[in-house]
């Protein structure tokens, strides 16, 4: 339901979005950019140039009288507070009128005033490098030798907390200003948009724009549901949550990039075990809450929040410690999002830098469940004495996504592919790899068809993972306390990624398949690509023989 | 498949590019089976249906039948059943090409004819139908439903002494301690791993939640807040504001609103009706949970005047905006409450 919801850029016909939306990164960068080097500090009383904030206020105190560190100690400005008189100036100045030290805060104390008047102000981001200001009242320096030594320790300590603060409150408000401007881009966008609707009616039919087939995808991920779902499967949540608070030590002082962030948990898992930065990238408009929950979380300046896809956003750092995300899908490959995460990877992982997780194999293993066949495809032969047959065609077409009863396995399970994510390439991922099962018990009526799922491992270092094509997570895990490990398999707790069921189609009126012995093996290759026309799509393919039947069995699932 | 039948399949795939988002995932998200094989798997619903039609043969006898929303058509298929003279099902979705396989196997081709489109858009191959059957109840009875589309059908096509199956639809709604679901679902988000959540809080509030209500947390009274008589309601009567009253049966905290619908085919020789309450059987349809910010603290006997306002979507027509103001009349100062809630079922 959630691809119903109205939203404030969604329309499929605009094809101006991309474009503005690259507009929008922009305007990102130049704060980032603004933020590391110095620019321009532009006079506030006159159009002067100065190198820095300090030397533009002296100027103004010589050639105009009007000395703005004093009106902001007399006033008792905050951070906020001085973002507001510099644009109550700025403004003033632009209008023509006077600019005087008399200035009580009444005249500035609106939050109009927060907005700058100057693009990328370079005032209000030097403010960080003007002296503070002095609390009324507070005692001037007085005493001698060791208390003064006293004084000046804890008055740096203050000073620390002070500056670890207006960090925190200057990022709050760049999110709010880019917010802001988000928006009025977001408008703009859906007003053009309409407008070209209205103007093209009755031409779209031939010459239709391409619609962006991955905003649904984005979208998807726009409501709360799929979100709760996720927090609450907990052996997932509790995986990463536990990887990460028991390696506190691997993330102290580093920064780390968030792919996919969500509403922005495993970035704050990062932002609590002490990474000094933590870059969050989501296209989806969850991301908006998740700036406020890390803002909630007093978090603020720790992580830094990025709307986009990860392929089009310009990080502010060049390089990063550690990557962390959850990019798994159904079948481990379905929504294909790991290629973002291999972009990341090659274009800002340190060369010894970690992921997070750092490898993935995948598992395949015979069901057969006759009880599962008959409330599911020979349903369809008699619903209130009609014949529904008609109404099975997909059913051994599609995969299917479901919990499986384990002592509904009925195979050794087979790891068949491996993805050590250091060292995978984006075409790896479309792969065939062969397997092979032994039956563990007697199957009766023949196989039903193939349960998928997978297994993911995180290591605290690289050299140190030792992940193979058919390491379990469990016995893994248990090698050394600081991994972490959890399947999304049959055997366990369930997960929100449940497995995937290839279903075999049986002809009509053919035997499914004789009755197998315990020990029988089962061969075959399986293949997994995505569909030509939907790149987040998946086939997955296999050919399967019993062993001492010539017969060679093949079939193929989508996944859409 | 033949290949006139492919190309009829591909027009109506052209046509659903050609609608609005919303209106195209509508019509698509009935394409997938799972959607049918539950409504056919809902027993209290199917049954129903059948009972009202197959053991009313003497309506039906000789009779042209319009069904809309004909999905799998296994209502066409009860009607012909019944001895109807013909059938008319009508479906917007590509669903309809399975239900001509379905029927077609079931030999009933020459009884049915399966028209792809949209009711206000088609052509009938009747002047006038004598009966119209349909299943276009949505969850909370109004949302994402096709009683328009019904009533439409029913002032362009049926005759003035025709009868529709069914024929009456009724909302309830009671309140319900629910405490720890509502901790689960919403409390959820004050502290999710240690991290403060309420910006999803508001959301979460803001949703109507379909699921299911055991009849022992109803605290209060159920209350009929909203009767439609399908021979004689219009679109108008579809957005709607009403004053009720729920009356206290115990001592209890209320966290939220719970509201069903009952179903009624009062033409048949004997009544039929089922009902989607906490007090009777599962339905697909389950009920739907309106959580209140506060918790109400009420003692037995005590009334909570409620105000519900309902309305479609101006964006989306099958999207509802609902409103509900509450107030627990009490004379105990220290448990006044009151407020109001806006939600969205999108």
């Amino acid at each position: 339901m959630a691809s119903l919801r109205p939203r404030r850029s969604a329309d499929p016909i605009s094809d101006s979005e991309s474009s503005d939306s690259r507009e929008g990164d922009e305007g990102w960068d130049d704060v980032e950019q603004d933020e590391e080097e110095t620019t321009e500090v532009i006079s506030l009383l006159d159009d002067k140039v100065f190198p820095d904030v300090l030397s533009m206020l002296a100027y103004c105190k010589e050639s105009h009288g009007f000395d703005f560190l004093a009106v902001r100690q007399k006033l008792q400005l905050d951070f906020h507070g001085s973002v507001k008189l510099v644009n109550y100036i700025r403004h003033r100045v632009h209008e023509g009128s006077p600019v005087t030290e008399d200035i009580s805060k009444a005249d500035f104390d609106q939050d109009q005033f927060l907005k700058p008047v100057l693009d990328d102000d370079a005032v209000i981001i030097g403010l960080f490098d003007l002296p503070d200001v002095v609390p009324e009242g507070a005692p001037a320096a007085e005493g001698q030798g060791a208390s003064v030594v006293d004084d000046l320790l804890q008055r740096n300590t203050q000073l620390q907390e002070e500056l670890a603060r207006v960090t925190a409150q200057f990022e709050s408000y760049r999110a709010t200003v880019a917010e802001t401007l988000d928006q009025r881009w977001g408008d703009v966008d859906a007003a053009e948009a309409e407008a070209k609707a209205a103007g093209d009616k009755g031409k779209t039919k031939a010459g239709e724009k391409p619609v962006d087939a991955s905003k649904y995808y984005w979208e998807s991920y726009a409501g709360n549901d799929i979100h709760e779902t996720m927090l609450k499967d907990t052996v997932r949540t509790e995986g990463y949550r536990d990887f990460i608070y028991n390696n506190k030590h691997l993330f102290a002082g580093k920064t780390v990039l968030d792919i996919g962030c969500g509403t922005g948990i495993l970035s704050m898992f990062c932002a609590k075990a002490g990474a000094a930065r933590v870059i969050s990238v989501d296209a989806s408009d969850i991301i908006d809450k998740a700036r406020e929950n890390v803002i909630h979380a007093g978090l603020a300046s720790t992580v830094t929040l990025i709307k986009g896809k990860m392929e089009e956003v310009t990080l502010p750092v060049d390089a990063v410690d550690i990557i962390v995300s959850e990019w798994m899908g159904y079948c481990l490959l379905y929504e294909a999002m790991l290629p973002s995460v291999l972009y990341a990877r090659d274009r800002y992982l340190k060369p010894d830098g970690l992921l997070i997780p750092g490898a993935c194999n995948m598992w395949i293993a015979p069901v057969a469940d006759g009880e599962y066949v008959m409330d599911n495809v020979q349903f369809w032969r008699d619903v209130y004495g009609f014949d529904m047959k008609a109404m099975q065609s997909g059913i051994w077409d599609e995969v299917r996504v479901l919990h499986w009863p384990k002592d509904r396995v009925c195979g050794s399970p087979a790891g068949f592919k491996l993805l050590d994510l250091y060292t995978i390439k984006t075409e790896d991922l479309t792969f065939s790899s062969s397997w092979k099962s032994e039956l563990t018990a007697d199957v009766d009526d023949g196989l039903d068809g193939l349960l998928v799922w997978f297994d993911n491992f995180f290591a605290p270092s690289r050299e140190s993972q030792g992940v193979g094509l058919q390491s379990v997570a469990d016995e893994w895990a248990k090698e050394d306390k600081d991994r972490v490990a959890f399947t999304t398999g049959p055997f366990n707790d369930e997960t929100h990624w449940r497995q995937g069921l290839l279903l075999f189609k049986h002809k009509d009126g053919e035997a499914s398949s004789a009755a197998l012995k315990k020990g029988t093996v089962i061969e075959g290759e399986v293949t997994f690509a995505p569909p030509e026309d939907m790149p987040r799509g998946l086939i997955i393919k296999t050919e399967w023989s019993v062993a001492g039947e010539a017969k060679k069995h093949s079939q193929s699932w989508d996944m859409r | 498949m033949s290949d006139s039948k492919k190309s009829d399949v591909e027009a109506a795939e052209l046509a659903l590019k050609g609608m609005a988002h919303s209106e195209q995932h509508y019509f698509n998200s009935y394409n997938h089976h799972g959607i049918h094989e539950e409504m056919l798997k809902d027993e209290v619903r199917t049954r129903s249906y059948m009972n009202a039609i197959v053991q009313n043969k003497h309506l039906f006898k000789d009779k042209v039948v319009l069904d809309v929303g004909c999905g799998t058509a296994i209502l066409s298929m009860f009607a012909a059943k019944a001895g109807a003279k013909h059938v008319i099902g009508v479906d917007m979705s590509t669903i309809i090409f399975k239900a001509r396989e379905i029927v077609d196997r079931n030999g009933l081709t020459d009884k049915i004819t399966l028209i792809q489109g949209k009711m206000e858009e088609i052509e009938l191959p009747f002047p006038k139908v004598d009966i119209i059957i349909s299943e276009w109840m949505g969850y909370f009875l109004l949302y994402e439903s096709m009683l328009d589309t019904v009533l439409y059908a029913r002032d362009r096509y049926l005759n003035k002494d025709g009868l529709i199956f069914p024929d009456k639809a009724t909302i309830y709604a009671c309140g319900i301690e629910d405490g720890d679901y509502k901790d689960e679902k919403i409390g959820f988000w004050d502290n999710v791993y240690g991290f403060d959540y309420t910006p999803l809080k508001e959301t979460a509030l803001a949703e109507p939640l379909v699921d299911t209500v055991e009849v022992k947390a109803a605290v209060t009274d159920p209350v009929a807040i909203l009767a439609l008589d399908l021979y004689k309601c219009t679109v108008e009567d579809l957005a709607f504001a009403v004053p009720f009253k729920l009356t206290a049966r115990r001592d209890d905290f209320v966290h939220a609103l719970v509201a069903w619908f009952d179903i009624d085919f009062t033409a048949c020789h004997k009544a039929v009706r089922f009902s989607t309450g906490p007090h009777t059987k599962y339905t697909h349809w389950k009920q739907t949970v309106f959580y209140l910010k506060d918790v109400l603290t009420v003692t037995q006997g005590e009334e909570i005047n409620c105000h519900l306002d309902v309305k479609p979507n101006e964006r989306n027509r099958r999207d509802l905006d609902i409103k509900v103001k509450y107030q627990l009349e009490t004379q105990d100062p220290t448990r006044q409450g009151q407020g109001e809630a806006e939600y969205k079922m999108c």
